[in-house]
């Protein structure tokens, strides 16, 4: 499994059950839609460390890494490339 | 009653900025106007005095213009929280009796299919036609607008609900007099035209409405809209250069929103924030410093409920002396403490917090048995727990009702515990909030006994389904048995 398609699995697995979601497109806005929210933003964080092995400092924090599926994998590939 | 607030703005300050959001500016004069277009458009639909239409909408102009229009027609407003899913929605929906519901793209969906079984037709209104929906914000606001009749200081205005004692949320109704009567705080508190206040609490909550968006039009002042505030982890950045940029001078926020602009990597120039307010629980004492050290503002705390708004403030000149106190009860707010025979207690004594309001509601909806413990003689009874100093100052201590603080809201354990015992392999449950290493701050831990082999995933999966995601159990323990008392109570104390 790529990495997109990781990242889609895990969202539509473990963040938006109940919302009839049932595939996201990569350029979608997963934070305009409510699907990464307070209160899960940290469980992707989380999940993105473990998984890639990469750590998410403060300063990474921010809605361009994290507002899509294709941002969030550009962003891993940043931070497995050792680039900040 | 309410829409007069609107109509002063825009006849004392028409051409001074409303609403700040996004690249958007818009006039008193303009929000007036789109209010008026969107009264007449939903009218044309057939809403009229009476009718409840639910507001599922993100901080936004239309949000905005969407509560007075509503309120102006004489209708009911029903603020809904957007992250809540289908049940509890469909719950809202059918408490109010809604007859429409104006939403955005991600809700109007969801909407359609709850009122489609519905004997009773009601209308769902989304902000933009991307996903077929019929009928649009944007057509009915092209109506003509028509200067709206004054309403009774009797009718009901919003619902709202407030949790805690009963599971299910309880139903508040509050008329245009109470709604009125708690704006007058605002300039009570010295607000004026030329304050912007930064508004990233939402609207849908009493707090948001109250200390934002009530205190802006009756006011005059500016309310700076941030955008998608959430995850607000991810968007401090965005926070703290709009505040700069806009100079920001009232910042009613969470503690939450405090701790993470506190901590985060970049700094900003705040020194035009003259009141920062924390409200929705307790206040840490190292957020305080933190946000002090950082930015050189004092954040000062701020007391309201959502039966009654805002109660007290604390606006002393040393807020840093006071800093864990909620202040002085707002003018025209009485706030006594009472010991458990509802007799007065002295200065520095706990017991509950009493509160007696122009802004206080009648009583929670068909609950006569809950409105006689908790209304009497004028007061309403908080259920939290605190005490006053010689100045009549407030500090409050705890709370009498079960409820878990969870990133800026309170969650009932009991409405959790009913949907993870409807789990078909769970026999007994109980919900206990779990203090995190972050001082306020809870975490929901559900502790199971199963009737059969049950994964962890599998019950939070089922709850995510039909509970919004800050209800939903970050930990699930199982257990043989329950602790409980030789009566049958549940010692809660051992499950934490």
């Amino acid at each position: 499994m790529n990495v997109s398609a990781d990242i889609e699995q895990f969202i539509l697995s473990e963040l938006t059950q109940g919302r009839g979601i049932t595939e996201i497109d990569a350029s979608e806005n997963l934070l305009s839609k409510g699907i990464v929210d307070s209160h899960v933003v940290m469980e992707l964080v989380g999940f993105l460390e473990q998984r890639y092995g990469i750590a998410v400092g403060d300063g990474d924090l921010s809605p361009e890494n994290f507002e899509s599926v294709a941002s969030i994998e550009a962003f891993v590939g940043r931070k497995r490339n050792g680039q900040t | 009653m309410l829409m007069e607030l609107l109509y002063q703005s825009a006849s004392s300050r028409p051409d001074d900025v409303a609403l700040v959001y996004r690249d958007e500016r818009v006039t008193h004069a303009e929000l007036l106007d789109r209010a008026e277009r969107l009264a007449a458009g939903l009218a044309a639909e057939g809403i009229g005095p009476g009718d409840a239409v639910a507001l599922l909408l993100p901080n936004d102009p239309t949000f905005v213009a969407g509560y007075y229009a509503i309120s102006g027609l004489g209708g009911v407003v029903v603020p809904v929280n957007p992250a809540f899913k289908q049940d509890e929605l469909e719950f809202y929906f059918r408490e109010c009796d809604v007859r429409a519901v104006i939403s955005d793209d991600r809700g109007a969906g969801v909407c359609e299919r709850i009122v489609a079984g519905w004997d009773e037709p009601a209308q769902v209104i989304a902000t933009s036609a991307a996903h077929g929906q019929a009928l649009t914000v944007d057509m009915l606001m092209q109506a003509e607008p028509a200067k709206l009749d004054k309403r009774s200081a009797e009718e009901p205005v919003v619902y709202m609900f407030s949790s805690g004692s009963t599971g299910r949320p309880k139903r508040v109704a509050r008329t245009h007099g109470q709604v009125r009567g708690e704006s007058e705080y605002y300039a009570w508190m010295g607000i004026a035209p030329e304050d912007k206040i930064f508004c990233t609490i939402p609207l849908f909550h009493t707090y948001g409405m109250g200390c934002c968006m009530l205190a802006a039009t009756r006011t005059a002042a500016t309310l700076v809209m941030l955008e998608d505030p959430n995850p607000f982890l991810l968007r401090r950045q965005r926070a703290l250069e709009l505040l700069e940029a806009e100079g920001v001078t009232i910042y009613p926020g969470v503690p939450f929103n405090f701790r993470l602009m506190a901590e985060a990597p970049a700094s900003a120039d705040l020194s035009s924030v003259r009141l920062a307010f924390s409200a929705g629980t307790a206040l840490p004492r190292p957020f305080f410093d933190a946000f002090l050290d950082k930015f050189g503002v004092p954040v000062r705390q701020l007391y309201g409920c959502t039966e009654a708004g805002t109660l007290t403030a604390n606006l002393d000149e040393d807020p840093v002396a006071t800093f864990a106190s909620v202040g002085q009860p707002v003018e025209g707010v009485e706030v006594l403490i009472e010991d458990e025979d509802g007799r007065i207690v002295p200065p520095l004594t706990v017991g509950e917090i009493a509160v007696k309001s122009p802004g206080l509601t009648s009583g929670y909806s068909d609950m006569e048995e809950l409105n006689r413990q908790a209304f009497r003689d004028g007061f309403f009874l908080s259920g939290d727990l605190g005490q006053l100093d010689e100045e009549g100052r407030l500090t409050i201590t705890g709370r009498k009702k079960l409820l878990i603080e969870v990133g800026g809201y309170k969650v009932d354990p009991i409405e959790v515990e009913d949907v993870v015992v409807a789990h078909p392999k769970v026999a007994e449950a109980v919900v206990v909030g779990v203090e995190t290493k972050v001082q306020g701050e809870e975490l929901i831990k559900a502790v199971v006994v199963p009737n059969d082999e049950l994964d962890e995933r599998d019950l939070i999966g089922f709850c995510q389904q039909r509970l919004a995601n800050f209800k939903v159990p970050q930990v699930v323990e199982f257990r043989e048995e329950i602790p409980k008392s030789p009566l049958g109570k549940i010692l809660r104390k051992y499950l934490i």
